[in-house]
């Protein structure tokens, strides 16, 4: 094969067996790659009903044909399995370096299943491949257990590895790869945890064979001059990386603040872009090979938050900063910095000590019942539940189960912001209303990578939506939903492949990606081809989740009936019964939701 | 009439120098329209920008009002 590597390395932790195998060339050109394939796989070997936690539970890492390769943040990977946290589909992407040198192995998947017997980590290179102990990394952090692996292997290779959330099986614990960069959502970290794998060790020097070599660069080297063009012209997420978005979403007032239940932050100067630059930014921090290099590596030089590491981005800041409504930056790198040393979502971590911090507020839980103080606006206790929820310690052990099942169990769930018991990323869907019916209806529970329509709605790219209009929406998040499938499946950023691989119309038409993907594979993709595959993968994880249980598309009754008291969307609920039949009959699916059979057909499923 | 004037991230160095924050509040006459303070500004009025009033997405053919705060920032993608 030409682009993937063809081949998939499969992991027995149960019988510590190691195969490898071929890949069918029809499902590797169907389903594209990275997250195509590994849905394919996933609902080919594993129940929808089964318990995510147990081992029949498999874990999966993939490339897509479009990783390590030149195409400009051809950097992805993505670990996809049943979640813990939303009983239905996981789909976690990361950058990083990790994802190059895990292609490089020679492998395009690495396959996941049953469980040790004690704590093992993997060591690949190339077809080399081992099961060794790792009883003596149990218990470290992610810096930590990072470093012992590549002292114990090669000082070229790259670690994807757990931290103690991954081990006590908190259920917003990350996978992080070279220390900082996270595979982050729906508690993928959780499920390592469960197989007793600590890490993953990759090393190779197996680049993917091209099948139009020439082109390929040719393409790559303009796609890249332009990105470059942009960056010396002056770039928001080169000067700050996402840290620049409070400002834009406090503007349209859905930047959420105390936990949702505003859409403005008195705040937002003191933890944006242009103070995070001023005070704590050391320099950017590219993925490898990427031209935008919008992460951060930052440091709190001194006082009660010192440290260093990356970070943090805009979703941090909202979960962190706004969302527990602290307006102290350093605190909140703090606490960005523990997720990723300890390995848990930012997003669900913050938004779940938010939900906490209502609960206190209103007098739902008293302060005695958690033990610490726990108010809105408070930086030490929130730093210090923090890492409470990653050791299970104390009350921490009752939010290391997300914010609906804590919620529910102490009376209160409507105060959860959640969809499929996962936490909002920070786009308040009432003044966003595509934004909600992303929510609703993603496959993997709330999540802004699913289709992030706030592109059009908030950013203005390719085009500027209004946010405050259902209209269109429907079809919009729909095609938005492909879209990001498709880039997900490819091995690319988002960041990247939206404005500069896709056509630069409200179409979004993959046409330099399909280009990108042909001269990669040899396959003479067109754009609707690419997005068919992609619509393929997206409605076999649609059945997959279907199948699982997870049926209802809805949105807590915050978002649905409390309206938004402050700011330019005041007064204002998301309206999801106005798009949601019309983006069904869009999707091909029927008036409950389930993809009909003439749907299912013309996919091929 | 006074109106203020937000440019959010790079497009912060359009404001005058020495302004403190992203944020300026000026004095124009009765029937500015959008267009005419982004003009001022150097902002640019194509689809390379996002340009709202008091948050909500509007012509920029539009007067302004008394109070009213003009936001803009580059269009690309983020979060």
């Amino acid at each position: 094969m030409n682009g993937w590597h063809g081949r998939i390395l499969r992991v027995d932790l149960t019988n510590s067996k190691i195969s490898m195998e071929d890949v069918d060339p029809k499902i590797a050109r169907d389903y594209l790659g990275g997250r195509g394939w590994a849905i394919r796989y996933l609902t080919d070997e594993v129940d929808p009903m089964v318990e995510p936690l147990d081992p029949e539970n498999k874990l999966i890492f993939a490339t897509g044909p479009l990783t390590a390769t030149s195409a400009p943040t051809g950097n992805r990977y993505m670990v996809v399995t049943k979640s813990p946290l939303t009983g239905a589909l996981a789909h976690s992407n990361s950058g990083g370096d990790f994802p190059t040198w895990m292609k490089r192995t020679g492998f395009d998947l690495f396959i996941f299943e049953g469980k040790a017997e004690k704590p093992v980590y993997l060591w690949v290179n190339e077809d080399e491949v081992e099961i060794r102990s790792a009883e003596h990394l149990w218990g470290q952090d992610v810096p930590s257990t990072t470093d012992a692996l590549l002292a114990e292997t090669s000082a070229k290779a790259k670690v994807a590895c757990i931290g103690p959330a991954g081990e006590n099986l908190v259920l917003m614990a990350a996978i992080m790869n070279d220390k900082d960069r996270a595979a982050a959502r729906s508690g993928v970290g959780a499920v390592m945890g469960s197989k007793n794998l600590k890490g993953v060790v990759a090393y190779g020097r197996k680049n993917p064979v091209f099948a139009e070599e020439k082109k390929m660069r040719e393409l790559s080297i303009k796609i890249a001059k332009e990105v470059g063009a942009d960056m010396l012209a002056g770039s928001s997420l080169r000067e700050y990386g996402t840290a620049y978005v409070p400002q834009v979403t406090n503007s349209l007032g859905i930047l959420p603040t105390r936990n949702w239940q505003e859409g403005t932050f008195e705040g937002v100067d003191t933890i944006d872009g242009p103070t995070l630059t001023e005070k704590y930014l050391i320099k950017p921090k590219p993925c490898y090979r990427c031209p935008i290099a919008c992460g951060r590596l930052t440091e709190v030089p001194d006082g009660p938050y010192a440290g260093k590491g990356e970070g943090p981005e805009y979703e941090t800041i909202s979960s962190f900063g706004s969302g527990c409504g602290v307006d102290n930056l350093a605190a909140v790198t703090k606490a960005n910095y523990w997720c990723n040393e300890l390995g848990l979502d930012t997003i669900s971590t913050g938004m779940t000590i938010a939900v906490a911090m209502e609960m206190v507020e209103k007098g739902y839980l008293s302060e005695e019942k958690i033990g610490q103080p726990l108010r809105f606006g408070d930086p030490d206790a929130m730093i210090d539940m923090v890492q409470k929820m990653a050791y299970r310690e104390g009350f921490g052990d009752e939010l290391a189960e997300g914010s609906y099942r804590f919620a529910d169990k102490y009376g209160h769930p409507e105060l959860a912001v959640t969809t499929r018991k996962q936490e909002f990323p920070g786009y308040d869907p009432r003044g966003s209303q595509g934004m909600g019916l992303l929510y609703a209806t993603s496959n993997k529970g709330a999540s802004h990578m699913e289709g992030d329509v706030a592109y059009e709605e908030v950013f203005g790219v390719p085009v500027k939506e209004d946010p405050h209009s259902t209209d269109g929406k429907a079809e919009l998040v729909a095609r938005f939903q492909n879209a990001f499938t498709l880039i997900d499946a490819s091995g690319l950023c988002v960041f990247l492949a939206v404005r500069y691989v896709f056509s630069a119309d409200r179409m979004i038409w993959p046409v330099r990606l399909s280009q990108l993907m042909e001269y990669t594979t040899g396959i003479a993709y067109t754009p609707a081809e690419v997005l068919e595959a992609a619509d393929r993968v997206y409605t076999l994880e649609r059945m997959f989740l279907l199948k699982a249980g997870s049926t209802e598309d809805t949105l807590p009754p915050r978002m649905l009936n409390e309206p938004l008291p402050d700011g330019p969307a005041k007064g204002q609920v998301n309206r999801l019964d106005d798009m949601l039949p019309e983006f069904y009959a869009e999707r091909g699916w029927d008036e409950n939701g389930w993809p009909t059979e003439e749907k299912l057909k013309e996919l091929g499923l | 009439m006074k109106i203020s004037v937000k440019l959010i991230a790079t497009y912060r160095e359009l404001l005058p120098p020495g302004t403190q924050g992203n944020k300026i509040e000026i004095d124009v006459p009765k029937g500015t329209k959008i267009s005419d303070v982004m003009m001022q500004f150097n902002v640019p009025q194509d689809d390379s920008s996002v340009i709202v009033v008091n948050g909500l997405t509007v012509p920029l053919s539009t007067v302004l009002v008394e109070g009213d705060e003009v936001a803009a920032f580059s269009a690309i993608a983020g979060g």
